[in-house]
């Protein structure tokens, strides 16, 4: 059996440990790449969710690595998500791929059901505690990979060479791929943290700040959102994202834990939108009520053309954006997506952004033109 | 006299400003594009350095659209800025209290509420042509009118005729079917017009109030049927304000970010631009599947600036000796059998 994947942000680095640890072979999908994007918009039904397309795109470039099989996680809710696997199994076997598509889907099973079903697929050659041990520390591998994200989108515009921060970063991402225990991430960890710290900084305090809110794989994935967080970050914004794979694998598996955020997220969200939407529509309500309580100067919306939950998001995004007199950006992705046009809209935001701020500093009472100087 | 210059490089057209400290327009120019910035680029150097008042000094440089990174680095930029609040600052000088501007161009529209002469809110459609001033130069070729006539011709219309206008396909086989119906001219005319500005609408201000005053601008605002046709569609009870300096709004919002900026000493690189030789061409990455184009700005033999690299690992050097490399693999053009020099297309 060689095992594959989709990808998503830094997933791979976490079952990169995961698999092999079971006795499982990997071919990890290529990275992302406007290639893997043309395939599976090709060979998706058209009004198909962009997700899907990409990981599409994904497995069959996987394929023609040598990969036979393909685990695809399912979701929960009334949407479409909860067919990915499905979908794609179907249009893989149309293409006439011989391949096992292993559907992860019911979250009713929980994670020991998932984690015996690998146990058995390997053959049963690995105690219980051993599989325990290795799972706990592909989700630390995860969990830490998320850290460094939130430091990379909180640091861009703090220090002085953001190149230098990239290749703190991404060099410990890479490293962690070797990792076999807990005392090498461990390691691992206090080196990075300790190289983020002797960054030098640019003195700059008074940077604005944008929350990222929207559909979990596009709000995430950097190689097919334009990378805005870059674009943000190299404006001089200080960015934090509310979407999180570890949130959706704790969701996935163990859909009755949630984490504080995400309770207090959909408690925010009360007011507005009481009904779960399938997908993230509530949480994006949510986390952008909870970046206006926090000080934050705007929220960026990030979500697929034609999903439908962030569509009823965008529509209470308005009224919230009315109500806390929050600025909101709405930027729907699909393949049609223009680099361009959706750079203008950034930079326009930010720019609206900043003389919000400046107008807010100088405490009058917003009626001066900005052009008076 | 200490003036500023504004530059709009959009891809169809391409705006120039001269301006004073008291953000006065001397003089200001509108070009084609024509799928050569760098000539238009230099053509409105030209024609403003013609104008220059006796002693004025260029003091700062501003520049936008959608070659405003390649406007700034040849005629030497301060300020490089989005064309959204380029048009915002624009129209926000001329009429301080704007609440709502309308800017439709060649290849864009855009919608942006101000509030207390502070933007709050935007839109731009760059897909749909049906929103913009193509969908009308499309439409005026066929009906063989030609566009400076479009606008007069609209307001003569007697009545109304709607055209499905959702999308430029269907507005033309709809327009043919309302000729085949014996509706004049003018009457289509008027039709198109208000198919735009329902498109428009539609597009752009979905959930959006739109108060007045309304200042309309872009090459589009020239149109007196499309003003019309938004006065109509607002029912008359919205002001609508065309400013006389319409066609260039971008530009001179670019000149008023530059001298708001205030540069220390300006990166004007001088009329003397229009000597250099500078030329723009693109290759394609083969490093990865990713396959970018890299356009790259040539100046002389040496690559002086270069866009499109999703990795960034494109350097002016780089660059410069992969261009070398492949102008090397070029076949030479005479070497194609049957390739009769002076007749080629090629060649001309
Ligand atoms: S959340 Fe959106 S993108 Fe995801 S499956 Fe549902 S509709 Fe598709
Ligand atoms: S520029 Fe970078 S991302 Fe683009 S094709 Fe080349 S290597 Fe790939």
């Amino acid at each position: 059996m060689r095992a594959t994947f989709p990808h998503l942000l830094h997933l791979d680095v976490a079952l990169g440990i995961l698999y092999p640890s079971l006795g499982i072979e990997i071919v990890p999908p290529p990275p992302i790449t406007q290639k893997t994007i043309e395939i599976g918009v090709k060979l998706a039904p058209q009004n198909a969710c962009f997700p899907l397309k990409v990981t599409l795109g994904n497995f069959i470039e996987a394929i023609e690595q040598g990969a036979d099989t393909i685990f695809m996680v399912g979701g929960v809710g009334p949407c479409r998500f909860g067919y990915y696997g499905q979908i794609q199994r179907i249009i893989l076997e149309d293409l006439g791929y011989r391949v096992r598509f292993v559907l992860l889907d019911h979250p009713r099973y929980g994670v020991w059901s998932f984690l015996s079903a690998l146990r058995a697929m390997t053959g049963g050659r690995l105690f219980l505690p051993e599989i325990v041990r290795v799972a706990r520390l592909s989700f630390a591998v995860l969990r830490f990979t998320e850290e460094l994200e939130t430091h990379r989108r909180a640091l861009r515009c703090q220090v002085r060479d953001p190149q230098e921060l990239d290749r703190v970063i991404d060099g410990t991402i890479e490293a962690l791929r070797q990792v076999k225990t807990f005392g090498e991430l461990e390691a691992l960890k206090t080196d990075a943290l300790e190289k983020l710290n002797a960054l030098p900084r640019n003195g700059r305090k008074d940077f604005l700040k944008v929350g990222i809110v929207g559909e979990v794989y596009i709000a995430q994935e950097t190689r097919v959102n334009f990378n805005v967080e870059k674009l943000l970050g190299d404006l001089g914004v200080y960015v934090h994202n509310s979407v999180s794979t570890v949130e959706y694998v704790l969701h996935t598996f163990r859909p009755l834990t949630r984490s504080r955020e995400k309770l207090e997220a959909w408690e925010l969200a009360k007011p507005y939108l009481r009904r779960f939407v399938g997908g993230e529509g509530i949480d994006s309500v949510g986390s952008a009520i909870r970046y206006a309580r926090e000080g934050f100067d705007g929220v960026v919306h990030l979500y697929p053309f034609t999903c439908m939950p962030e569509i009823v998001a965008k529509g209470v995004l308005q009224a919230v954006s009315r109500d806390l007199d929050l600025p909101v950006l709405h930027l729907a992705i699909d393949e049609h997506s223009g680099e361009a046009g959706l750079v203008t809209r950034v930079e326009a935001f930010v720019d609206v952004l900043e003389r919000r701020k400046q107008e807010k500093k100088r405490g009058l009472k917003r009626n001066g033109s900005l052009s008076r100087s | 006299m200490d003036l500023f210059l504004g530059v709009d490089v959009g891809s169809v057209t391409t705006k120039f400003v001269l301006m004073d400290r008291e953000k006065r327009i001397l003089a200001s120019c509108y070009l084609r594009t024509s799928g050569d910035p760098i000539a238009a680029l230099k053509e409105g150097l030209r024609y403003i350095e013609h104008r220059m008042p006796q002693g004025g000094v260029i003091r700062g440089v501003g520049t936008t659209g959608s070659a405003r990174h390649l406007a700034g680095v040849i005629v030497g930029a301060d300020i490089v800025k989005n064309e959204i609040t380029a048009h915002a600052v624009a129209a926000i000088t001329r009429v301080p209290d704007v609440r709502t501007v309308f800017e439709i161009g060649g290849q864009d529209s855009k919608l942006i509420i101000i509030r207390n002469g502070v933007v709050e809110d935007f839109a731009m459609n760059t897909v749909c042509a049906a929103g913009t001033g193509s969908f009308l130069e499309h439409q005026a070729v066929r009906l063989n009118v030609p566009i400076e006539e479009f606008g007069k011709l609209a307001l003569q219309a007697r009545q109304s005729v709607r055209i499905a206008g959702r999308c430029t396909v269907f507005a033309e086989s709809d327009m043919i079917h309302k000729q085949q119906l014996g509706f004049g001219k003018a009457e289509i005319v008027k039709g198109l017009c208000e198919a735009l500005v329902r498109n428009f609408i539609n597009n752009l201000a979905s959930g959006r109030e739109i108060e007045d005053p309304i200042v309309f601008q872009g090459g589009v605002a020239a149109n007196q049927g499309m003003v019309q046709a938004f006065r109509d569609f607002f029912g008359g009870k919205k002001r609508i304000i065309v400013p006389p300096e319409h066609g260039v709004m971008g530009a001179w919002g670019a000149a008023i970010l530059a001298m708001e900026y205030a540069p220390q000493k300006t990166a004007f690189q001088g009329f003397s631009v229009v000597e250099r030789n500078f030329k723009s061409r693109s290759f394609i990455c083969t490093d990865c599947p990713n396959a970018c184009e890299i356009v790259v700005l040539k100046e002389d033999d040496r690559v002086k600036a270069l866009w499109g690299s999703r990795c960034g690992k494109w350097t002016p050097e780089t660059a410069t000796v992969r261009c070398e490399e492949e102008d090397e693999n070029l076949p030479s053009l005479s070497s194609y059998p049957g390739c009769s020099t002076e007749r080629c297309a090629m060649h001309g």
